[in-house]
């Protein structure tokens, strides 16, 4: 009995002493991550970030909570939830700005109580003691695409028409930058367009014209590059109703769920996956080792930097990868991004057997 | 003055007559569809010597020519109601965009598989409605028609999004199983005829409307009414069907690259339908003549004892209808429905093809024919362009400088107004 009565004092002891001297709480408590999300109406937050990122961090420490709020598109929600978790104690901020610019107030507000802030798939603007960014390399998607056509391409000198998104979008223009410069010289360009809008019904109209064009003149075109799969859908539209000998490959962007069925169906020759899992599960162990202010080591970087117009903030970049009618299965259905239900839908399911995915 | 005042048409006795009378209204100022027929041809001298090959001729370039302008051809149809009665409906993007997007959602075997028919009357009834409710605020609240439809052309952006975030389709249901009613939507703008049928149907067509043509002038003169000279109907009548002839002939030829595409283009006589059905209803009816009254004056047309609430609030509904079909064709060219859908540009160049038609800003002037005519001007100007792969930035001047011409026209024949509502100084 007396022992105990020793260990019972020894713990209450222990568990005050954790608290700082504090009051009442017996539980020792962990770390807490927030985890704020921009919005709810794509899909992939909910479905994919939040739980890859929850389960990543339980499996690096097992006693962290994550405090996780979505913002639903409204920067100044997003500016309360950032307030709310801070005053509730979190020892780290995971943040995807709804407003790249306006969050770098976040960034001061959790600064001032020494909170690091990690931004996440979005990089804050002008925030000078943002401590990490992970994102995608959205500037290795262009040669991704050049490279993915080229390998495509059977033949010498092959024809290519090119569906660039809308002049006006900076990032459309780094990225038709992007792939001229992967494909000049080793294919001919034989039309290219600006797509208004980057639209589906534009690049269907522009690819209509460069086939007519181009027949009248015998040319042939061995290949298609769609900036993104909307792009991609009219360009397949156009050529479909041309009627061609051979479906030509075709390029495209962001994994749409259109996009990965064309693809199996042999309409499509790639998409743009960014691959979702790595990117949560990164943030997830700098956030804990933040957290718990384990030193961070070199390669998680590789020594990459964003500038965001204040400072160089340290940056994960996550590689995009090609989905091809191959490697389908490896990559969004891996990950859980499509399921194979999603994409074998009764018109795609003799596509999918073929493809190995039923 | 007189022959100003009264379509050549009623007073001309003699194919002389009637030349000369014509030729006085277009010196007075109402030039019809001249201009833009003169545009149509300048377009295609243009592009047909420019273009590599002279593609731009090639029937298989043509027939894509026809279905890329459809949807706007179709569009500016409807847009004419809300035009003639000096109103203006911005909303028809996006609620023509909700009808198909229910169309194209009620079709889908793997949901709620409705029969296409059903699938596109409730997709149309979605316009009427919406139509019917943005007719009603603006008749009987008095509420300013630019205001209404810029809140409906919001609320059906937003609806839009809804109705297409159902099904597993992740936003963009299709148009590709192989279903039979999925494949009657999406041969909408894709399906052809049998190049047999497409001949006999242009010989019925041509019969019909020459007979017509004949039948009406025959019973005026039988009453005893001016009828316009008999050598005028065949004319017109020789004209329908060369026409016919030309259009079924391009479309009979080989278009494939592989394999066989022939035949007239379901989307045709779709279009032929609707032009049809509202060149009756506005030339033929009273319903008509009260829409272009209360275009014209709507006081007189009021104190005339026409119903302006209710002509109003039909032609709104119609409006919103004949968008409705519009969007479907949209819908089957594009092979699905998407997101991306640009409402508020199809607004804009729907009013610009009824305007370059020949349709009037100010009310009491234009003719469903003018939504064809300027559809087909908007069409060729970027087909043409794109052909050339010429920069779209090219393409929206040319179409802003063609449009600022139209309404300089129709402002000029203004001035020596013989129809329609009064000159604005």
């Amino acid at each position: 009995m007396k022992f105990a009565r020793i260990t019972a004092l020894l713990v209450v002891a222990l568990s005050l002493a954790a608290c700082g001297g504090g009051v009442a709480s017996q539980v020792v408590p962990g770390k807490k991550i927030a985890f704020l999300l921009p919005e709810s109406t794509s899909p992939r937050y909910e479905n994919q970030d939040r739980p890859l990122f929850q389960a990543k961090l339980e499996s690096v420490c097992g006693d962290c909570t994550v405090m996780y709020r979505n913002a639903n598109g409204d920067a100044a929600a997003q500016r309360q939830q950032a307030d709310y978790v801070l005053g509730a104690g979190a020892n780290v901020l995971v943040l995807d700005p709804v407003d790249a610019s306006s969050a770098s107030a976040i960034v001061s507000a959790a600064t001032r109580r020494h909170v690091p802030v990690i931004a996440y798939d979005r990089l804050v603007i002008s925030a000078t003691s943002l401590r990490y960014y992970v994102g995608f390399d959205d500037a290795a998607i262009g040669t991704l695409q050049g490279d993915s056509l080229l390998a495509a391409l059977k033949a010498a000198q092959p024809s290519v028409v090119m569906l660039n998104g809308d002049a006006a979008d900076r990032d459309a223009a780094a990225l038709k930058q992007a792939v001229h410069k992967v494909i000049d010289g080793k294919v001919v360009v034989a039309k290219e367009f600006d797509t208004p809008a980057s639209s589906s019904d534009g690049a269907q109209l522009e690819m209509t014209q460069a086939l007519a064009a181009l027949t009248a003149l015998n040319g042939t075109v061995d290949g298609v590059y769609a900036a993104n799969d909307e792009m991609a859908s009219g360009a397949v539209a156009a050529i479909k109703a041309a009627k061609l000998k051979t479906m030509p490959p075709v390029t495209g962007g962001d994994t749409e769920l259109a996009a990965v069925q064309r693809i199996v169906a042999g309409d499509q020759y790639m998409t743009v996956y960014r691959p979702v899992r790595q990117e949560a599960e990164a943030a997830a162990v700098i956030a804990y080792d933040l957290a718990y202010g384990v030193a961070i080591s070199a390669s998680m970087t590789g020594g990459n930097t964003m500038d965001n117009g204040a400072a160089l903030v340290p940056a994960v970049l996550i590689q995009p990868v090609a989905v091809t009618r191959r490697t389908v299965i490896s990559t969004v259905v891996a990950d859980g991004f499509w399921t194979r239900a999603e994409i074998c839908t009764p018109e795609f399911v003799q596509a999918c057997q073929a493809a190995g995915l039923s | 003055m007189a022959e100003k005042e009264v379509p050549p048409a009623l007073v001309a006795q003699t194919l002389g007559q009637y030349v000369r009378a014509s030729a006085a209204r277009v010196r007075a100022g109402d030039s019809g569809v001249l201009p833009v027929v003169g545009a149509m041809v300048a377009i295609l001298v243009v592009f047909s010597i420019w273009s590599p090959n002279h593609v731009f001729l090639l029937p298989v370039n043509l027939v894509n020519l026809f279905q890329q302008s459809a949807v706007v051809m179709v569009l500016a149809m409807g847009e004419g109601f809300a035009l003639v009665l000096g109103e203006i409906d911005l909303s028809v993007g996006f609620v023509g965009a909700c009808g198909a997007a229910i169309t194209v959602q009620l079709v889908q075997p793997v949901t709620t598989r409705w029969p296409w028919w059903a699938a596109i009357a409730a997709g149309l009834l979605f316009c009427a409605v919406f139509g019917a409710i943005q007719g009603t605020l603006i008749t009987r609240l008095r509420l300013p028609s630019f205001i209404v439809t810029l809140g409906g052309f919001l609320i059906a952006n937003g609806l839009f999004l809804i109705i297409l975030a159902f099904g597993p389709f992740s936003g963009f249901p299709l148009l590709a199983a192989n279903d039979t009613n999925v494949q009657a939507v999406y041969k909408l703008m894709w399906g052809n005829l049998d190049p047999t049928v497409s001949w006999i149907g242009a010989a019925v067509v041509v019969a019909g409307l020459g007979g017509f043509m004949w039948w009406a002038d025959h019973r005026r003169r039988t009453s005893g009414l001016v009828a316009p000279p008999a050598s005028l109907t065949y004319i017109k009548v020789g004209l329908i069907a060369v026409v016919a002839v030309v259009v079924v002939a391009i479309s009979n030829t080989n278009r494939a690259n592989i394999g066989v595409l022939a035949g007239v283009p379901w989307v045709i006589p779709i279009v032929l339908v609707v032009l049809a059905a509202w060149t009756i209803l506005l030339e033929r009816t009273k319903y008509g003549r009260y829409v272009y009254a209360i275009g014209g004056n709507p006081e007189a047309a009021r104190r005339a004892g026409i119903n302006l609430s209710v002509v109003r609030t039909i032609a709104f509904m119609l409006c919103s209808v004949t968008a409705g079909v519009a969007m479907l064709l949209y819908a089957s060219l594009l092979g699905g429905m998407s997101n991306n859908v640009q409402g508020g540009q199809y607004v804009l160049y729907a009013v610009a093809a009824a305007v370059i038609g020949g349709t009037s800003l100010m009310g009491g002037r234009g003719k469903a024919l003018h939504g064809i005519l300027g559809g087909l001007v908007i069409g060729g100007i970027n087909n043409g362009m794109n052909l050339q792969g010429l920069r779209f930035e090219l393409q929206y001047i040319v179409t802003g400088l063609v449009l600022l011409a139209a309404v300089a026209i129709d402002a000029l024949s203004r001035r020596g107004a013989s129809s329609g509502s009064v000159t604005r100084v």
